[in-house]
């Protein structure tokens, strides 16, 4: 299926990521023939998947240590007293 | 007297626990044959000089006070940098994670340190695990020891060079759709993935959750067991780490599999693979043969969309797990937002590189509303099928064999700007990974450039020892397929 520019700007908007028009234009192409090989999935029937995963079991639900709150924010590119940083809420994001 | 270097991984831990030689000699004829590589190679982002001297002077002092530092005593091993070692870097290839500091160590690379083993250094990568070539790395290219101007394979490139050049007997990395066996087959070496639960995936950075697997890389198939034995097992901390016991590997290892079932599947066509494949494909065919094994011919029709199921289901949970890489709470921030929405969208576009950003959209795509269905529905769809006829295969067949790759290593540069047909070199490994089967990679010979070739073999789930047993069968036939520049040390 081609893929429109358009559809390829909705989809990055989706996935939080922005690209230049250059780049647009070019994964605009992969993308339209990467999903043109995965179409072939409509010629072939499927089943229903079973309801759970096989060898999958839940967790005991029990309160346990979780990692130090120091070295946690040793990671975080920005923290203030003991919580994460970051910029303004309001304002930005429709790419 | 070969160098210590060039031992097996059982010969090394052997003769450390002996105490016929000591760790620290080992780890320094590693370090001297890794300084001669490695130039060469670039098969590591970061040596850990310091860190290992000091843990195989600490196994060395333990055996002098008579304790037995455990079956891997003294190996060096090396890590893919998306394996997490508490105090290390861990940057899964990515810019986006430069500067993030593991602060807990993954279990199986406790259980290996447990064990005895020396973690050398962390070795290169496509970014975030997504590619065919190790050329996705944001940090370096690795080269193939075979031939310096070929790919090492992907995504753990740089754990299967680093054992193929002979600076570690035995390494570690994940394999997702293929990223161990591909690597093993074009470095000629072997390459094992285990069955969906066999290895816990807590400390490894998730690329696609119900496919990923920890496994070893070595030089000899005896030596790959010994690394697998050391990290399988249930684990409190992944709860998809299966309950299920961990045999004995190298136990019942030597039987070889005289009267056993190996499987072909049908719908494989020796004529759509490359030359030097497609008959060394018919001789590792008759090989099993001349062990004894019966070939039976076995019908799996879904193999043939393996790949479009496998690009839907691994984009997908590739775009979910990477959502959490935002700029907020670890990795690369975007200096340039000045609000939250922003810094979101502008540390992931500067951050990842093309082909995670491919995935992720190609992913996000086939989760999306109106498509959901028809891409990520199918494929589930088109799976579970896989899953019947699989099990199907393996009520006829003990074991079924395939080529691992359907070509030799490719050139740098070859396909880096064809992604789809990077994504074809993992025809035959998508199947065992998508359905959770046991799989391994072990060499077959030469083609005509003298690039190695190699036989996969699956198992049933859980099946780790008898995939073993028939890839040393094989081996034991096949004898070892030596990488050029590498002297044969003495063979176990």
């Amino acid at each position: 299926m081609a893929l429109t520019h358009e559809d390829v700007r909705k989809i990055a908007t989706l996935a939080r990521l922005r690209f230049s028009a250059e780049e647009e234009e070019r994964l605009a192409g992969q993308l339209a023939e990467i999903v043109d090989y995965i179409d072939q999935l409509q010629s072939f029937a499927g089943e229903a998947p079973a309801a759970d995963a096989p060898g999958m079991r839940e967790m005991a639900d029990v309160p346990h240590e979780c990692l130090p709150r120091e070295r946690f924010l040793a990671n975080a590119p920005a923290s203030l007293d003991g919580f994460l940083l970051v910029p303004e809420v309001k304002g930005g994001g429709d790419a | 007297m070969p160098d210590l270097w060039e031992l097996s991984v059982e010969e090394i831990a052997a003769r450390v626990r002996r105490r016929e030689v000591s760790a620290s000699e080992v780890l320094e004829s590693c370090l001297a044959r890794t300084a001669q590589v490695e130039p060469l190679i670039g098969a590591y982002l970061e040596i850990f000089e310091n860190e290992s001297r000091a843990r195989a002077a600490e196994i060395d002092r333990r055996l002098a006070a008579g304790e037995d530092p455990g079956p891997l005593a003294g190996v060096p091993v090396a890590l893919k940098d998306n394996l997490s070692l508490e105090g290390r870097a861990v940057t899964c290839g990515s810019r986006i994670l430069a500067g993030y500091v593991a602060p807990y160590t993954a279990t199986a690379v406790e259980r290996l340190i447990a064990a005895g083993a020396v973690p050398v250094g962390r070795a290169n990568m496509d970014e975030f695990a997504m590619g065919s070539s190790c050329e996705n790395s944001a940090w370096q290219k690795t080269r193939n020891p075979w031939d310096l101007a070929t790919v090492p394979g992907g995504s753990s490139g740089g754990p299967a060079a680093a054992v193929a050049a002979g600076s570690v007997p035995l390494s570690f990395g994940s394999d997702t759709g293929g990223s161990i066996r591909q690597p093993a087959a074009l470095c000629g070496i072997v390459g094992v993935k285990p069955s969906y639960g066999r290895v816990s995936r807590y400390g490894l950075v998730a690329f696609a959750s119900s496919l990923d697997q920890i496994g070893p890389f070595a030089r000899d198939v005896r030596g790959a067991a010994l690394g697998l034995q050391a990290i399988a097992g249930a684990d409190p901390n992944d709860a998809t780490s299966a309950e299920v016991p961990v045999a004995d590997y190298l136990e019942g290892i030597e039987e070889g599999i005289a009267g056993l079932k190996v499987g072909v599947i049908r719908e494989i066509d020796p004529s759509r693979l490359g030359g030097d494949v497609a008959a060394n494909w018919r001789a590792s065919l008759d090989r099993l043969t001349a062990l004894g094994a019966e070939l039976v011919e076995v019908s799996v029709p879904s193999v043939e969309a393996a790949i479009a199921v496998y690009y839907v289901i691994a984009t997908s949970e590739a775009s979910a797990n990477l959502a959490r890489f935002d700029g907020v709470r670890y990795g690369r921030r975007s200096p340039e937002a000045d609000n939250l929405a922003d810094l979101y969208f502008e540390s992931r576009s500067e951050g990842f590189g093309p082909e995670v950003k491919r995935r992720i959209m190609l992913g996000t795509f086939a989760l999306s509303s109106g498509y959901y269905e028809a891409y990520y529905g199918r494929a589930r769809g088109v799976l579970e099928r896989m899953r019947h006829e699989l099990d199907a295969a393996f009520r006829t067949a003990d074991l079924l064999a395939t080529p691992t790759t359907p070509s030799t290593a490719f050139r740098l540069g070859e396909k880096v700007d064809d992604p789809l047909a990077m994504y074809l070199s993992d025809v035959f490994t998508t199947p065992a990974s998508l359905t959770g089967l046991p799989a391994l990679a072990v060499p077959s010979g030469t083609d005509a450039n003298g690039l190695p070739l190699s036989l996969q073999i699956l198992g049933r789930p859980f099946d780790e020892a008898g995939v073993l047993r028939a890839a040393r069968a094989f081996e034991r036939q096949m004898g070892w397929v030596v990488a050029p520049g590498f002297r044969e040390a003495e063979r176990v």
